[in-house]
């Protein structure tokens, strides 16, 4: 019971990451190889915020989703403006050198060996909580006027700017939103594991969490939230395979980009349904 | 009717004067003029890569202008940021279509408003009712624009899955949703059959009565041209060739060397 406990646990925390890592990558384009350290930085701040100062949890919470938003900003600011592929560098460079800094600070940090002693503050009921209101402001977010913006300027930027969008302004508030969250994700997976350690968030984390969001479908949130569960779900049903369960994996994902290259919900929102429903029902008022 | 009626004839909506750009050695657009008075509707001609859509790009601040004037309602643009220019009030459409692909055909046009749209980033994530209301409006005007292109019924569609001359259509009506003053068309007709033409002929002229915008466009379809145009400017080698009523400058000696020269 435990298992599946922690499993459920860790599956809403990595939707909350993925949902960063969506923004970014499905609304507005661009490649985040770096979405892990913003957890990182949620994480490490909250948490020594809670040991060194005792602070409430309530707002160590608040301190490292602000501290990753900062962060976003220091890192977005000057990267913004670049080329995708060039984003995608400085993001996985800043990435790594957030977990060196993180290595190396170790009278703060506890450097390689960990953070310990954080206190329980999260349990499965607030996770399954988290990921709804995350849930709920990102898809509004996604269906506003930024949303749109964002996916106009993802499929056609110079379109998108003879229609008097602020491209980069876009961009910039998409990635601090994404950041935000996702430093939210990082407080709530340091309050869980009790323990930190720099490794956990280098880039094969962002990595996957780019995966997961090909996967479920580039354009679509709900693919995005499908494919989080299915695939950190799958390592975990796969265990029975102890060795063969990573190539199990690859050869999975591999199948659905190759058979289903948008995804496998390409850019169907489960939104849809009732919004079909309503267009039905109340005609073109 | 708006103010600029009121000002004298001699002074254009949009004035473009002695526009340059060189990309490398190769001067694409080498001392250009042009302008266009309020209402008007002006057509620019030349043979192939004479610098057209090379203009359309300075105008819209695609590029910027390596010297020379933009001006619009007597407001220097050139050198300002391609989407301050539009929010200024230039729209355009481009030669090849540029449709945003993940988006419905109705979001294809709200895209239009939401720059202005009045709500902030809290009350769109949290979906507040002055969000909804603000979307609910922006909906409203686009359907209207779309009921105007003739796309009515069809908000939910993808712009991809539209045929070609819809696809025409869509891309107007989005740059119509942005309310400019002047609407730049990059060969709206290219791509279309004989009576697809005609129905665009019609199209325009009707969006033109009704909102009396100014329109520039870069056309090859001479039926296009001469049905359309109140005045032709023609563009060769970057260089202004002639210009003034359509049956003159077809007329014009040196306008028709240039195109038979074009010619193989």
């Amino acid at each position: 019971m435990d298992y599946i406990y922690s499993i459920l646990t860790l599956t809403g925390i990595t939707m909350i990451g993925v949902m960063g890592t969506y923004m970014v990558t499905g609304l507005t384009g661009q490649f985040s190889f770096g979405q892990a350290a913003f957890m990182a930085v949620g994480g490490y701040v909250s948490a020594m915020l809670t040991l060194r100062f005792n602070l409430p949890f309530p707002v160590v919470v608040l301190a490292g989703s602000v501290a990753a938003t900062l962060t976003g900003l220091l890192v977005g600011m000057p990267t913004i403006r670049l080329r995708r592929d060039y984003i995608s560098l400085v993001t996985f460079g800043f990435g790594e050198a957030i977990i060196s800094v993180l290595n190396n600070s170790a009278q703060l940090t506890g450097g390689a060996e960990g953070l310990v002693g954080i206190p329980k503050r999260v349990d499965l009921l607030l996770v399954a909580v988290s990921v709804i209101c995350c849930l709920f402001l990102v898809a509004c977010y996604k269906n506003s006027k930024f949303g749109r913006q964002c996916l106009a300027l993802r499929t056609d930027e110079l379109a998108a700017r003879s229609m008097g969008i602020d491209v980069n302004r876009m961009k910039l508030v998409t990635f601090l939103f994404a950041s935000a969250i996702t430093g939210y994700a990082g407080v709530l997976y340091a309050f869980y594991s009790q323990y930190l350690e720099p490794g956990y968030y280098n880039w094969t984390v962002s990595a996957e969490w780019l995966i997961i969001v090909f996967v479920g479908g580039i354009n679509s949130l709900t693919g995005a939230m499908v494919s989080s569960v299915i695939l950190t779900g799958l390592p975990e049903l796969l265990r029975f395979a102890s060795a063969w369960r990573i190539l199990i994996y690859c050869i999975i994902v591999l199948l659905i980009i190759n058979y289903r290259p948008n995804g496998i919900f390409g850019d169907w929102e489960i939104s849809r349904l009732w919004k079909k429903r309503r267009a039905v029902l109340g005609g073109r008022a | 009717m708006n103010s600029s009626i009121a000002t004298p004839s001699t002074r254009g909506l949009l004035e473009v004067s002695g526009l340059c750009k060189a990309f490398g050695g190769v001067k694409a657009v080498d001392g250009f003029s042009f302008d266009a008075k309020p209402g008007e509707i002006v057509g620019i001609i030349g043979p192939n890569g004479a610098g057209k859509t090379t203009v359309f790009n300075l105008v819209t601040g695609v590029y910027t202008p390596d010297s020379g004037s933009v001006r619009l309602d007597g407001v220097e643009l050139s050198g300002w940021r391609q989407d301050v220019i539009a929010r200024e009030g230039i729209g355009r459409t481009f030669q090849n279509i540029r449709l945003f692909k993940g988006l419905s055909v109705l979001e294809n046009v709200m895209t239009a408003s939401d720059p202005y749209a009045p709500y902030n980033f809290l009350s769109a994530i949290l979906s507040m009712p002055a969000k909804r209301a603000a979307d609910r409006q922006a909906t409203g005007q686009a359907r209207e624009y779309l009921d105007l292109v003739g796309l009515g019924g069809m908000e939910e569609a993808r712009p991809e899955s539209l045929p070609y001359g819809l696809q025409r259509k869509l891309e107007l009506a989005r740059a119509l949703a942005i309310r400019p003053k002047v609407i730049l068309l990059d060969e709206p007709a290219a791509g279309l059959n004989p009576s697809e033409v005609r129905e665009f002929i019609d199209l325009v002229r009707r969006l033109h009565e009704r909102f009396n915008f100014t329109i520039v466009f870069i056309e090859h379809r001479m039926e296009v041209v001469m049905n359309l145009s109140h005045k032709l400017f023609v563009l060769s080698f970057g260089k202004l060739l002639a210009s003034g009523e359509p049956e003159m400058v077809r007329r014009d000696p040196a306008v028709i060397e240039a195109y038979i020269g074009d010619e193989e």
